[in-house]
Order: C-alpha cells, then sequence, then structure tokens
C-alpha cells in the first residue's frame, strides 16, 4: 500500500512539479522573428501608391465625378482614418530606425537608415496636409506611449526640414538591394529627399513667405529631381498581388462609377491634350470625349460620359507621386515669385513637356500643343497658367492637386453642388476620439475652435 | 521529465494491483409506494462509491455488488431508501413520496458525482430527452431557456447546424472571448467554431454530441461550481453524461428512432408591390423606342408597375425565348420567398446496450441527412458512439467511450455581401424568381438579372457579366462552398478501488478532428473567379489521475479528491486560395491560380499542468461544507509568471433538516466564493514579423498591428454566490433560487488603440467588469391526477454588468466595428457603464426640445459615430417549459423569451435605401403615396427644427432623396431594435402504444410523435422579417448587428420511437 501512495505522490509531482515548458514552446513559428531593414523599407514602400489611389482624392480635386452613389462625392461630413498610415509603412520605417541589428548585406546601414528617415517624412508630409495637426513627435513609440500628443503642423514641417537635411547628410557611398522604387540609387534618394523639402517650402507661401523663399533655395541648391528618371512612382506588376486598386474597382467589381469631370474635359479638350486619351476613355455612345458636371445626380448613363482610361485603370499602371514637371512648376511659380532668378515661362514650358513626356512617353505633340493660346505663356496671367497646368498634371494624385489649390485658390474652377463647397481638410478618425481622447480633443480645440470639421483650415492654408 | 511516459506507466501498472472478490449481482423492480405503478429513472447507488444504475421504463434496475455493500434508491420527490445487500439477488423496493427534500445525485466537476443536496453552488440539470425533442440541428440550441442563467443566441436553422452561442451569467470577459468548456463523460472538447461573419455558417463544433447519446446535461455556472476545470472552466462548464449499458444479468435492448421532419422559411421582410426596379419612375428607351427596365440599377426607384409592356432583361439574351419581345411590367410579389426550398430532414438512430455481471455496452449509430431551404445546400452527418465498461476483478474496471462524428455539408452563406441574402437589400421588385431559377442557357451563357445597360446605339447588351449581383440561382449551383469533417473523442480509463473508501483513476482523453474547407467563386460572375481550401486539425489530449476517498461515519461523511491533469494541445491549419483568377473555368485548383496563391501554414502548441484538490465534508446530511484549490501551469504565459492558484469554498445548510415544518419537503441554503483564472492564446509575450506580398522576387516583412506583451498575467476573476433552494407539498411546488456577483479583473484583452502609437491594439491585463444577477428557476406539478398530469420549469435570470475600468488613461474599449457605404458603427464599453454599447450615427437633435434638426432642404441632419446608443445585452431571459401527460399522449412545449437588449439591423436599412421595404410606398397624410411627385401633394413628412433659422419646420421631402441618401444610409439611429421576444421554439405531442397493443407487437416500447421546431415567433418587438432569436453572426461572440440574415426556418415532422 505504502508503495502505491508513493507511486501517487511521484506521479502527481511529475504532472504539475514543473512549470518549465519546453524553450520554444509560446514562440511562433509561423512568423519571422528577424527582419532585414530592407524587407522593412520594401514593405513601407508598397504602400505608396495608396497615397494616391482613393476616390475621394479624385473628388477633392474634382477630377473625377460619381456616377453612382453621388453623396459621396459632396465631401459627407464624416471621419477619415489616418490610422493605417502609422501602423503600416511608419510602424516598419520606425522599426529600421530602432533596429539595434541591422547588417550591411542589403547595402550600407546608413543608407537603410537614411531611405527610411525620406520615407518617414514623405509619409508625415501627406498626412498633415490632409489632418493638419497629428501625432508626431510621440507617435509611433508603442507601449512607451499608447496617446501621443498631437504636435502643430507648424513644428512638424520645421522638423521634416531637418530630418530630410539630416538623412542627406548621413548618406555613404554604396547602393542598396531589394529596393522597389529606386532601386537602391542613392543620388535619386537624396534627390527626391531635396524635392521634398522644395515642394514642402512651397507650401509655406502664403503662412511664411521668408522660411518659405529660404527653404525652396537650400533645397535647390542641395540638388532636386534633373529629368523625368528621377520622378517617385509605383509600378503596379500584372499580378493580382501588387495590381492597380483602380483595377480591382473597374475591371473585377465592375464599377462603372467615376467619369472625368465637366472641368477637366473641358479644360482639356479644347487644347486636343494629348494627355486626355490616356486619362480617360471617350464615351461609349458618341466616341466624344464627355465630362459629367461634378455633384450631378440625376439619372446617369455610364455610356454617356469619358469614364477612367484603360491606362489609367491598366492591372500594371504606375502611379505618380513625386515628379519632375512638379518641380518645373514650382520653379515657374518660384520665379514669378521673385525667389529665384530664372525664366518664368522656361520652367512653365518645361514643365508641361516633361508633364507630357510623363504621360504619354512622347514629347512629340508638345510643340503643336505650346502653340494654342490657350496654352501658351501670358505673363499677365502666369500664378493662373501655372496652376491650372500643375492640376491637369497632378491628375488622379488628387490630394496634391488639393493642397495646392488650398494654398493658392487656383484654379478658380472648382464646382459647388448644392452650394457644398470643396472641403479644406480631412476630418480625424471617430475612433480617435475614444482612443486618444484628451490629446484629440486639444487639437480640435487650437486649430478649430473645438469643431473637427472638414471645413477647418490648415496652418498653412492662409 | 517526459511526463507522458510516466502518466502512461502509472496507467498501466495501478490496475492490476487488485485482489478479486465475490460480487454479487442484484436485480428488482422499483415502484411507487401509494400506488404500486413501476418508477424509471430511478437512481440506484452503491453507497459511498460512484458506482450506481438506474431504473429503465418498466422500474426495473440490474447492478452488481459486493458483500456488506448497501444499496442507495433515489428519485426526485422520493424519499430516499437504503437498503444492505446482506446476500439477496433481488431487491424490490417501493419508495415513498418524500417528506424530506431532494435526494438527486448530481455530476460535478471532474466527474465527480455528489449528493444535490451537499452542494454549496448552484447547478442545474437537464435530462437527455430534452436534447431530443424535436432534433435540434445543433444540439446545444436544446439548451436555450432550459437553464437559468444561461443564454443561447443561434443561427438560422438555414445554416443546418450553426452556429449556437452560449454565455452564462452575462458577458464576463471584455473581450468577450467567454465561451464555457464543454466536457463529455469528462473529456474537454472543442467547441471552435470556423465561420466567420459572412459566407458559410459551419457551426461550433461541440455539435458533434449525438443528442440520442444523452443522458443528462449538467451546467457548472459559476466559478465555485467549475473551479476544478482551472483556467478552462472560468467562463463555466456543460457537462454532458452519455448514456451507458448496464451491468448486471445478462440483458440486451435496441432503441430504434426516426425522425422525418420539412423544413420552410418564413418571416420575410415586407417589401413593397407597386414600384419597380430602376431609380426613376420614368422608362429608359432603346434606339427603336421600346422602353426597358434598368437593369443596371439594383433598386427598386423605378416605374409603376402597372403592366406596361417593357424589355426585361431576359429579353436582351438572344438565346432567351423570349428574346426582344416586350413583357408585361409586374410585380411579383413572393420573389424573395420563391428562391427558398422546402427542405427535408430524415434522421436515424440506434442504440444497443446491454451487458453482464461485470460488463457493460452501449453502441449508437445515428445518421441526419438534411437538405436546406436555401437551393443545393445539404448536411450528412454521421456519429457512432461505442462506451465500454469492464471489471477486471472487483478492484479494477476499465472503460472506455469512443465517438465519431462525421459531417459533409455544402451550406448557404451567410452575410450581406454572399450568396442570396442580398436580395431583400438591393433587388427589383420585377424580377420574377421563375424565370431565374434556370439559370443556364444551353450554350451555357449564364442568366443573371443585374447588367449593363443595353447600347445606345444598337439597344442590344453585349456584355452579359454580372454588374454587381449574381443571378441567386448561379450563387448556388456554381459558387458553393463544401466543408467536411471527421472526428474522434473520447476516453479511456482505468479505476482502481484499493481499499472501499479509495479509489484511484488514471484517463487519457483525446478530442481530435480535421476540418476540411474549400469554396469556389465560378467563371461567369461578379467576383473573380478563385479557389480557396483548407485543413484544418486539432489534436488534443488530457492525461489524468484522480485520487478519490469517501467515508463516512455515523454522522460525519468525508469526501477527499486529489489528482492531476496534463493538457496537451496540437493544432495545425494549411489554408490556401488562388489568386488573380483561374487557368481554365472548371478547374478548383490551387494548381489553377494565375498569380502566386495565398498559402498560409500554422501550427500552434499549447500546454497546461495542472494540481488539485478537493475536500467536502458533511455533518448529518445536514449541514456541508466545501473546499478546493487548483493549480494551473500554461505554457502560453511568460515563463517567470506562469503557475498560478485558485481555490474555492462553498457551503449548504439543509435547514428543512432542523424545521419540523410540514409543507416545506425540502429548503436549503447555501453559498460560495471561488477564485478563477484564464490565460491566454499562444504567442502573444514574444514578439515578431508578418511575411508581407512579395513584389517581384523582393520580399517584404512587417510589424504586425498587434502589439505583444511579455509581463501578461493570468486575469482573475472572484465570485460570490450565494443560493436558496425551497420544496412544498412534497416537492410538487420548487423555487431555487441564486444570486450572485463576479468580478473579473486584469482581464487579458486586446485593446484598440490609437494607430499613431503605431499599433492597433495591443495585448494588456486591465480593467474589471462587474456582472450580478439573480436566476430563479420555478419547478411545479400543478396537476396530477390519474390520467392527466402537467408540470413546468420555469427559469428566468437578469443579469447587470458595470465595466468598472479599463486600462489607465483609457475609457473606452471597442470590441467590435462595421462600416458600410463608408458609414462605422462600434460596439464599445465604456468606464462606468455596461457591457457593450452600440455607438453609431443618430440625428442631431435640438437640446432643449428633442426635436430633429433639419438642414437647408429639410432633410434630417445626423451626428458624426459617437452617438451612445446603449447596451446590446438583453435586461433578463428565460424559459419555459411545460411537460403535459394526457393518457398515453405526453406533450411538451418549450418557449423562450427575451426582454431588452437591441441590434443594428443592416438588411432593414438597406430594404429601406433601395426602395424595396413596404415603408417605402407608403401614403402621407395628403392622401398620397410618398413617392407621388412634391407639388402634387406627395413626398414624406418630415417635421423638426431647422439648423439655420431655428424654426419649426413640416415639410415634405422627396422620398427617394430622404430614404435612400439620408435615412437609409447615415442615420443609423432609424434601424436599431429593440431584441425582445418570445417564440416558441420547440412542441412535440406523442403518443405511447399501450401495452395491449405492445403484447401483439416484437416491440417493448413504442412511441409516435408529432414535433415542430421554431413553429411560431409567438412575439418580438423588432418589426417582422428580422429575427432577435437569431441574429448570430459566425464565430463573433457578441451579437450586435444584423446583415444578411439566413430567413428564419420552422420545422414540422413526425417521429418514431421503438425499443426491443
Amino acid at each position: 500500500m505504502k508503495k502505491l501512495y508513493i507511486t501517487i505522490l511521484f506521479g502527481v509531482t511529475v504532472l504539475t512539479g514543473c512549470s518549465n515548458f519546453d524553450e520554444d514552446i509560446n514562440t511562433t513559428t509561423n512568423d519571422p522573428s528577424q527582419a532585414s531593414g530592407m524587407q522593412l523599407i520594401s514593405q513601407a514602400e508598397l504602400w505608396l501608391p495608396g497615397l494616391s489611389s482613393s476616390p475621394q482624392g479624385e473628388f477633392m480635386a474634382q477630377y473625377l465625378a460619381e456616377t453612382q452613389y453621388v453623396g459621396l462625392s459632396l465631401y459627407p461630413q464624416q471621419s477619415t482614418s489616418f490610422y493605417s498610415w502609422y501602423q503600416g509603412p511608419l510602424a516598419d520605417l520606425q522599426a529600421v530606425l530602432n533596429a539595434d541589428d541591422l547588417t550591411a548585406n542589403e547595402g550600407p546601414i546608413e543608407n537603410q537608415l537614411a531611405v527610411a528617415k525620406i520615407l518617414k517624412a514623405y509619409y508625415f508630409w501627406n498626412i498633415t496636409d490632409r489632418w493638419g495637426d497629428v501625432p508626431y513627435s510621440e507617435a509611433l513609440q508603442g507601449v512607451d506611449d499608447f496617446t501621443p500628443a498631437y504636435d502643430t503642423q507648424e513644428s512638424i514641417y520645421t522638423d521634416l526640414f531637418a530630418e530630410l537635411k539630416e538623412a542627406s547628410d548621413m548618406m555613404v557611398s554604396g547602393n542598396l538591394s531589394n529596393d522597389i522604387v529606386y532601386d537602391g540609387d542613392m543620388g535619386k534618394w537624396e534627390r527626391f529627399a531635396n524635392t521634398i523639402r522644395m515642394i514642402m517650402a512651397l507650401r509655406l507661401s502664403e503662412v511664411n513667405p521668408a522660411t518659405a523663399e529660404a527653404e525652396f533655395n537650400n533645397a535647390v541648391n542641395d540638388g532636386v529631381f534633373i529629368s523625368n528618371d528621377d520622378n517617385l512612382f509605383f509600378q503596379h506588376l500584372a499580378d493580382a498581388n501588387n495590381q492597380n486598386y483602380w483595377y480591382d474597382q473597374v475591371e473585377n467589381d465592375n464599377r462603372e462609377w467615376w467619369a472625368l469631370t465637366e472641368s477637366l474635359v473641358s479644360v482639356m479638350k479644347p487644347l486636343d491634350d494629348p494627355r486626355l486619351p490616356i486619362y480617360g476613355n471617350p464615351a461609349r455612345d458618341s466616341d466624344e470625349y464627355v465630362g459629367l458636371l461634378f455633384g450631378e445626380e440625376d439619372n446617369i448613363g455610364t455610356e454617356e460620359y469619358s469614364l477612367l482610361g484603360d491606362a489609367i485603370y491598366a492591372q500594371d499602371a504606375p502611379v505618380y507621386l513625386l515628379t519632375y514637371a512638379q518641380v518645373q512648376f514650382a520653379m515657374a511659380e518660384a520665379s514669378e515669385r521673385g525667389w529665384i532668378t530664372g525664366d518664368t515661362e522656361t520652367y512653365y514650358n518645361q514643365a508641361i513637356e516633361s508633364s507630357i513626356e510623363q504621360w504619354t512617353g512622347s514629347t512629340e505633340e508638345v510643340t503643336d500643343f505650346m502653340a494654342q493660346s490657350e496654352v501658351a505663356f501670358d505673363p499677365a496671367n502666369a500664378m493662373e497658367q501655372i496652376a491650372t497646368q500643375r492640376w491637369v498634371h497632378l491628375y488622379m494624385f488628387g490630394y496634391e492637386a488639393w493642397a495646392e489649390w488650398r494654398r493658392t485658390g487656383l484654379p478658380d474652377i472648382m464646382v459647388k453642388p448644392n452650394g457644398v463647397n470643396v472641403p479644406t481638410r480631412l476630418a480625424y478618425p471617430d475612433n480617435e476620439a475614444f482612443n486618444n481622447e484628451t490629446n484629440y480633443t486639444d487639437a480640435v480645440q487650437r486649430q478649430f475652435g473645438g469643431e473637427d470639421s472638414i471645413y477647418g483650415t490648415l496652418w498653412w492654408d492662409k | 521529465m517526459n511526463y507522458k511516459i510516466s502518466v502512461i506507466m502509472l496507467l498501466i501498472c495501478v490496475p492490476f494491483w487488485g485482489l478479486s472478490a465475490q460480487e454479487i449481482p442484484i436485480t428488482g423492480t422499483v415502484t411507487v409506494a401509494s400506488d404500486g405503478m413501476p418508477l424509471p429513472g430511478v437512481t440506484v447507488m452503491i453507497k459511498g462509491t460512484n458506482q450506481g444504475t438506474s431504473t429503465d421504463m418498466d422500474g426495473n434496475y440490474s447492478i452488481t455488488t459486493n458483500q456488506g455493500d448497501v444499496l442507495s434508491f433515489s428519485s426526485i420527490g422520493f424519499a430516499v431508501q437504503e437498503v444492505p445487500v446482506n446476500g439477496q439477488t433481488t431487491i424490490n423496493i417501493a419508495l415513498v413520496e418524500s417528506m424530506q427534500g431532494l435526494d438527486e445525485v448530481v455530476v460535478t466537476a471532474l466527474g465527480i458525482s455528489r449528493d444535490k443536496k451537499s452542494l454549496g453552488y448552484a447547478t442545474q440539470e437537464v435530462d437527455g430527452e430534452n436534447f431530443n425533442l424535436t432534433n435540434e440541428q445543433n444540439v446545444l440550441g436544446s439548451l436555450s431557456g432550459r437553464v437559468a442563467g444561461v443564454q443561447v443566441t443561434g443561427a438560422s436553422g438555414a445554416s443546418m447546424g450553426g452556429t449556437q452561442k452560449i454565455k452564462i451569467r452575462g458577458v464576463n470577459s471584455i473581450g468577450a472571448g467567454d465561451q464555457p468548456l464543454i466536457v463529455i463523460d469528462g473529456t474537454p472538447i472543442s467547441n471552435a467554431n470556423f465561420s466567420g461573419s459572412d459566407q458559410a455558417d459551419y457551426g461550433n463544433l461541440a455539435q458533434d454530441v449525438n443528442p440520442n447519446d444523452i443522458e443528462s446535461v449538467n451546467v457548472l455556472k459559476g466559478p465555485a461550481a467549475s473551479a476544478l476545470y482551472g483556467i478552462r472552466g472560468q467562463y463555466g462548464v456543460i457537462m454532458i453524461t452519455t448514456k451507458k449499458g448496464k451491468k448486471g444479468p445478462k440483458k440486451v435492448s435496441v432503441d430504434f428512432s426516426s425522425t422525418f421532419s420539412v423544413e420552410s422559411a418564413y418571416n420575410f421582410i415586407e417589401l413593397q408591390n407597386m414600384y419597380g426596379g430602376g431609380s426613376s419612375q420614368t422608362f429608359r428607351t432603346l434606339p427603336n423606342g421600346q422602353p426597358y427596365v434598368d437593369m443596371s440599377v439594383d433598386e427598386s426607384w423605378g416605374p409603376k408597375l402597372d403592366g406596361t409592356p417593357v424589355r426585361q432583361v431576359f429579353s436582351f439574351y438572344p438565346q432567351d425565348p423570349e428574346y426582344g419581345q416586350l413583357t408585361p411590367f409586374v410585380a411579383h410579389p413572393n420573389n424573395v420567398k420563391n428562391y427558398y426550398n422546402t427542405g427535408t430532414t430524415f434522421n436515424n438512430n440506434v442504440s444497443i446496450s446491454g451487458g453482464n455481471e461485470n460488463t457493460s455496452v452501449r453502441l449508437s449509430f445515428n445518421n441526419t441527412q438534411i437538405e436546406g431551404i436555401v437551393p443545393n445546400t445539404n448536411l450528412d452527418r454521421t456519429n457512432v458512439g461505442l462506451s465500454v465498461s469492464l471489471d477486471l476483478n472487483d478492484k479494477v474496471t476499465v472503460s472506455s467511450n469512443i465517438n465519431y462524428a462525421g459531417n459533409k455539408g455544402r451550406r448557404p452563406s451567410q452575410g450581406s455581401e454572399y450568396g442570396a441574402n442580398y436580395m431583400v437589400q438591393w433587388f427589383q421588385r420585377n424580377v420574377d424568381m421563375n424565370r431565374l431559377r434556370n439559370y443556364k442557357y444551353d450554350d451555357g451563357t449564364f442568366l443573371h438579372w443585374n447588367l449593363s445597360r443595353p447600347d445606345s446605339n444598337t439597344g442590344e447588351i453585349t456584355d452579359f457579366e454580372p454588374l454587381y449581383w449574381n443571378n441567386p440561382y448561379f450563387e448556388a449551383y456554381e459558387n458553393t462552398s463544401d466543408d467536411y469533417r471527421d472526428r474522434f473523442f473520447g476516453d479511456i480509463g482505468v479505476s482502481y478501488k484499493i481499499i472501499p473508501e479509495l479509489e484511484i483513476s488514471g484517463f487519457v482523453r483525446s478530442d481530435m478532428f480535421t476540418q476540411n474547407i474549400q469554396s469556389r467563386q465560378a467563371f461567369g460572375g461578379t467576383r473573380v473567379p478563385s479557389f480557396s481550401i483548407g485543413k484544418y486539425q486539432n489534436k488534443e489530449f488530457n492525461y489524468e489521475l484522480l485520487a478519490q476517498y469517501k467515508k463516512s461515519w455515523e454522522k460525519l461523511s468525508l469526501d477527499a479528491t486529489v489528482g492531476g491533469n496534463i493538457y496537451d494541445r496540437e493544432y495545425t491549419y494549411l489554408s490556401q486560395a488562388t489568386v488573380g483568377g483561374l487557368s481554365s473555368p472548371g478547374f478548383y485548383n490551387i494548381d489553377a491560380s494565375i498569380d502566386r496563391p495565398e498559402v498560409d501554414s500554422y501550427l500552434l502548441e499549447k500546454q497546461i499542468r495542472s494540481f488539485y484538490s478537493l475536500v467536502s465534508l458533511g455533518y448529518d446530511g445536514t449541514f456541508f461544507i466545501d473546499a478546493s484549490l487548483r493549480n494551473d501551469n500554461s505554457s502560453t504565459l511568460p515563463d517567470d509568471n506562469n503557475s498560478y492558484w485558485y481555490p474555492s469554498f462553498s457551503g449548504s445548510i439543509v435547514f428543512s433538516e432542523l424545521l419540523e415544518w410540514e409543507p416545506l419537503s425540502f429548503g436549503k441554503v447555501r453559498a460560495s466564493y471561488a477564485k478563477a483564472g484564464s490565460d491566454l492564446d499562444p504567442y502573444l509575450t514574444t514578439p515578431f514579423y508578418e511575411v508581407g506580398t512579395v513584389y517581384n522576387g523582393t520580399s517584404t516583412l512587417y510589424v504586425p498591428d498587434k502589439l505583444n506583451n511579455p509581463n501578461i498575467k493570468p486575469s482573475f476573476s472572484n465570485s460570490f454566490e450565494a443560493g436558496l433552494e425551497l420544496n412544498f407539498f412534497n416537492n410538487r411546488l420548487g423555487f431555487d433560487f441564486t444570486y450572485y456577483q463576479q468580478k473579473n479583473k486584469d482581464q487579458i484583452l486586446d485593446l484598440d488603440i490609437s494607430g499613431t502609437s503605431g499599433y492597433d491594439s495591443t495585448i494588456i491585463n486591465a480593467g474589471l467588469i462587474e456582472n450580478d444577477g439573480f436566476e430563479l428557476s420555478v419547478n411545479a406539478a400543478p396537476v396530477k391526477i390519474n390520467n392527466f398530469s402537467w408540470d413546468f420549469t420555469f427559469n428566468i435570470n437578469k443579469n447587470n454588468s458595470e465595466v468598472v475600468e479599463l486600462a489607465p488613461g483609457i475609457d473606452v474599449y471597442t470590441y467590435g466595428s462595421t462600416t458600410y457605404s463608408s458609414v462605422t458603427s462600434y460596439l464599445n464599453s465604456y468606464e462606468g457603464e455596461p457591457f457593450g454599447s452600440l455607438v453609431g450615427q443618430a440625428y442631431q437633435r435640438d437640446e432643449a426640445s428633442g426635436k430633429i434638426l433639419l438642414d437647408d432642404e429639410n432633410m434630417p441632419l445626423y451626428t458624426d459615430a459617437t452617438h451612445n446608443f446603449g447596451t446590446v445585452l438583453p435586461d433578463f431571459n428565460g424559459g419555459f417549459q411545460n411537460n403535459i401527460r394526457i393518457g398515453q399522449f405526453n406533450i411538451a412545449a418549450m418557449i423562450d423569451f427575451q426582454g431588452g437588449g437591441q441590434f443594428f439591423s443592416r438588411s432593414k436599412m438597406l430594404s429601406v435605401r433601395t426602395g424595396q421595404d413596404i415603408l417605402t410606398v407608403a401614403t402621407n397624410d395628403n392622401g398620397m403615396n410618398v413617392r407621388d411627385p412634391l407639388e402634387d401633394g406627395g413626398g414624406v413628412k418630415v417635421t423638426g427644427i431647422s439648423a439655420s433659422t431655428g424654426e419649426d419646420v413640416t415639410a415634405y421631402v422627396d422620398a427617394r432623396s430622404y430614404y435612400r441618401n439620408v435615412i437609409g444610409r447615415r442615420i443609423y439611429e432609424e434601424w436599431l431594435y429593440d431584441a425582445s421576444y418570445v417564440k416558441l421554439r420547440e412542441v412535440r405531442v406523442q403518443y405511447n402504444l399501450g401495452e395491449k397493443i405492445m403484447e401483439k407487437l416484437p416491440f417493448s416500447t413504442m412511441s409516435l410523435a408529432l414535433i415542430a421546431r421554431n413553429p411560431a415567433m409567438i412575439w418580438q418587438k423588432a418589426p417582422k422579417g428580422i429575427n432577435p432569436s437569431e441574429i448570430s453572426t459566425g464565430a463573433q461572440a457578441i451579437s450586435w448587428y444584423e446583415s444578411g440574415q439566413l430567413p428564419s426556418v420552422r420545422s414540422f415532422g413526425v417521429n418514431l420511437n421503438v425499443t426491443f
């Protein structure tokens, strides 16, 4: 009997005596525990087309009009989330910047860090231009700060200039591998960083012209894009895993929901603009380019209007983000403002030529196009012309065109369906009011007097 | 240390220790003392042991005893009698109706049988026959309303065994992952659920038990009752005991049961029949002047259904006999309803049980074949069960339960986006379902109703690819979803009685299943053709060792149990899906993927090692006290912090033993306290990266959105309960009242955090959620005369929850959210409020008067999605179960009910938005249809206050703009419904063939029954067409929004039961 009790005791001890499990039992084998710097950076690059590919942005710039659920293009007062930008590319880039185990297998560590910094700055610039004050200096800290405070847009701009300069300064010789957008070419990365600074500086033309001018010249002196080869664009692939957003919408979901606006067609069609056949398809019933009045609600037949162009919704279409033509338009504007010396007209012409080359792959039709009086440079009307042609050029990157419109008020061709104005910002995410209440409330209070409205104006929007 | 080998050695070594002793088989009959009638279901136990049996229909029993044993006979409503064996081989007993109280024996945690009166906590047992009344397709559904404090939320019968979710005593976990543990014959089994909130609902896996095998179900509601299950029992335990063969004189009985039933869909949203498809009341015309129905619009804001000859969609198919022809534009009032078939269910069950002096065996076989109400859906389910017990000698018994369950299903999709549930949401009232039924022309072209408009020059349609929705029959026959599952669960065990008072036993328990799921999207529909397949395998083992000591002295009784358990789970899956389309029509294989397929292979391992002990003391059958302690070590917790102790205490006093008051047959007070804990899923304590898309050979990795936490600890719940049981008038009227309080602290929750931190959520220990409530159960037998008796059980419970505290700095927890048309609603919990508030867009109202604010066009203004509409949880729920016996007839009727709670209905909202709902053709107070032009007195009347002027406004607005763009799209307040209901869930009318007939038949008993399942929703507060008792969507733990619910299903059938 004694023996039995011992056996039981022994059994119980065996069963429960040890709280030591196999070391790796709670370590997943389903996901990797290590990531290389470039794996994280290239993931952050996959998010780039998302900055542009969204109907909402197209509505803001009135490039596209809705054929189906017109309510959406009439800017309902609703929030737009910025969470995915923080959780997505920014968290990945922050992981690179925080990493203590980067290796030089994919290129110099300094260059990996520089690229991470540049991309981080680029994303934050886009975010603050849409929403205004956003969490920046306290953001992306994970467990250390679940409720980051909102930084003012002014302080974010100041820091982004500094970060971008620092990124350029830290670059060493040696290219990177596994870089989706610039194929590891550090010269292009450096020019990209400087070009961001240039366009950011221009954004401050109304709120702080002195800083704007100084930063603009600094950026230009440091070296901005020198040709369309330097453009930042995302090349989609003919592969469902890496396909264009618009392909999925138009081709897979059969959505004929978006027509070119009457405003856009009325600028391009009379000039026989060589970009128009790229931008849109002729209407099915008339074989003509026909724009739809933005905000039109009555019983719209999609066969009667120009819908998105085949090239725009192609599965492997490129998405243009920061381009050489923008640099030229910026130079034209800066020259007009007297920030730089140079000939406005030359810049203006080069800008249009670069744009046509970018969109059509050819410059053949440029001369004929530029010869038309409506588009030929007119010094008396320079700002308006620059803005209008920049708006045409920025097609499909509606958010950027909208930012330029907010800054300059040009081109002055936006329609107001039912008297509804174009919004001047995006409203913060609904759930920020639950998740980060105090900071959210403070930010809304100090910028907009307490109302998180799509009609609040941003710091640089004077 | 290799614990597995040790355990197995223990199991092998122990049994052969014993010596044989003389066994005495005893048989007998138990009758009622007052009338001499045989008494079935009497528990016959060998006193001081766990061995026992019960009497059959004729009051007969047989049992094997040893010299010196004492037999105890107990049955509800009768006094316990104890008879020493003393060499007898036949013991006939007449039980006296009880003056003393309940001496019911119940199975408690770890399968320990206890006198119910000695328990210091609430348990409620449901007899097995209740699970066979009407053949519920998911057996857990039969629990609804039967146990106070247990809420069951189900899915529509169209899913054929869809999800049935169980909540015990409210929501006890902020993350709402508080499903009870399911234990069958001591073996914990998986109740996993592979369903999402849309597509097929495969149901929860606990339904793999054969309802015909169930002897009884005991629900351990509070942590005190389930404390011995430790981490796994924090949210209660549902203990299922299956039927067994009986030891005794050699005897075999065969039961056969066969049920056939037909199912039909009912309870549809009321739709209008005045206006057809389109977006304007005038027809569009072809170049030749013919009017046509706008097939590009999936709404019914079109022209009047007045019989005008028009070109309808099928007239554009050159293959169609009516190609090019005009046909009358008329309503098809039942077009949605006509889609559904009459379903059938055919169930057969055979069980053979028997035994001899030292062996008992029961073998059962069950097969169910269901043809669903949704076309081309079916389920074939087979259960095989074997339970054996063999006494090797008088000390050692080996036993085993082995169950097989096989399911093969082709199930309908639930939810708005898949299958045919879109029809109440987006459709044309003029579409003729009979035309859609032949969905494929002879040349293989599919007929769809929703296409791009005809070419405005030729008047022909050349692109027959559907626009937004497929023909529902295309969905049913081409976009199929198939699943099959093979599962084995059961145990083998030995018990060894060292001395009469001490028994040790060891078990190896296992639950293993392989779930296969595949689904197709065919060529010719709206979606990119695709195929996905997944194989999910779960292996769960429990190694258990238990020593039980039982001894009674003069007045004192002692039960002591110590034991240990190792839980070991390995779960793997391989799931794959094609990307970018399929290479050739009809070839459904991952190999057919155009682009790199999505592949996921997964492994999960988890172990819990436990030690537990329980001591119970009783004095004079009147005073009882229990104490238990369990230690759990979980592999999913951080290494240095993975061992935890959980104590419980309970006590009871049977005060009726102390009082001498005639009307009171039984009275008991009880109280208990327990601390329980729960751990978390594996792999949440160490950081990792996730694999991103591969771009042209460049691999990407990313930081997950969920932030893991290396400092996590188990969560604890402290619970207290007190109860009072009173039985009067020879137990013909009984009350069981329980008050409970449970505090769940340091919940392990996936807390939504500001995305600006870089993460969308984090795993933390935080919060305190408190539940308290009461449960009342009333049993009564108001009528009990010769040929007529009526008895009932009425259960009700009310639970109050409060989220006392979340995390520091966090006062809102988002449990879930859903977004449609860019409008989001949330299920949030706020500090200081009950769990689960529905949050969304409401009307903007004038603060002073509460009137709705209107914009300059007199349309209502709405808030952003932050308006708190209050909790979705019900105030109370319960059931009312009736059994009536009239002569040879037995009638059982089960009603369950719920008061309060709310949900948001997307189906209703969209039926209005798209002009299908009957609301959209109402007559306004000008006597005009709301769709008539405003200038003629039409329009929807709107009253409120103008936001810009502050003036009161009464105005008429265009119905389409009002319903389609504002109310039916942005104002969720309008589509919130109270979830109260009273439902007749089950009815069974059984006729038992009398003895005289039986003598001429080769059977011992035979009965015929008519059954009805869900025959009627007696009352519901929500509008017709939305079933508040079936808003379960897949595995989502809390039901708070309805979206594309499958129609309600009622079932009528016949059942034959024969015993040989």
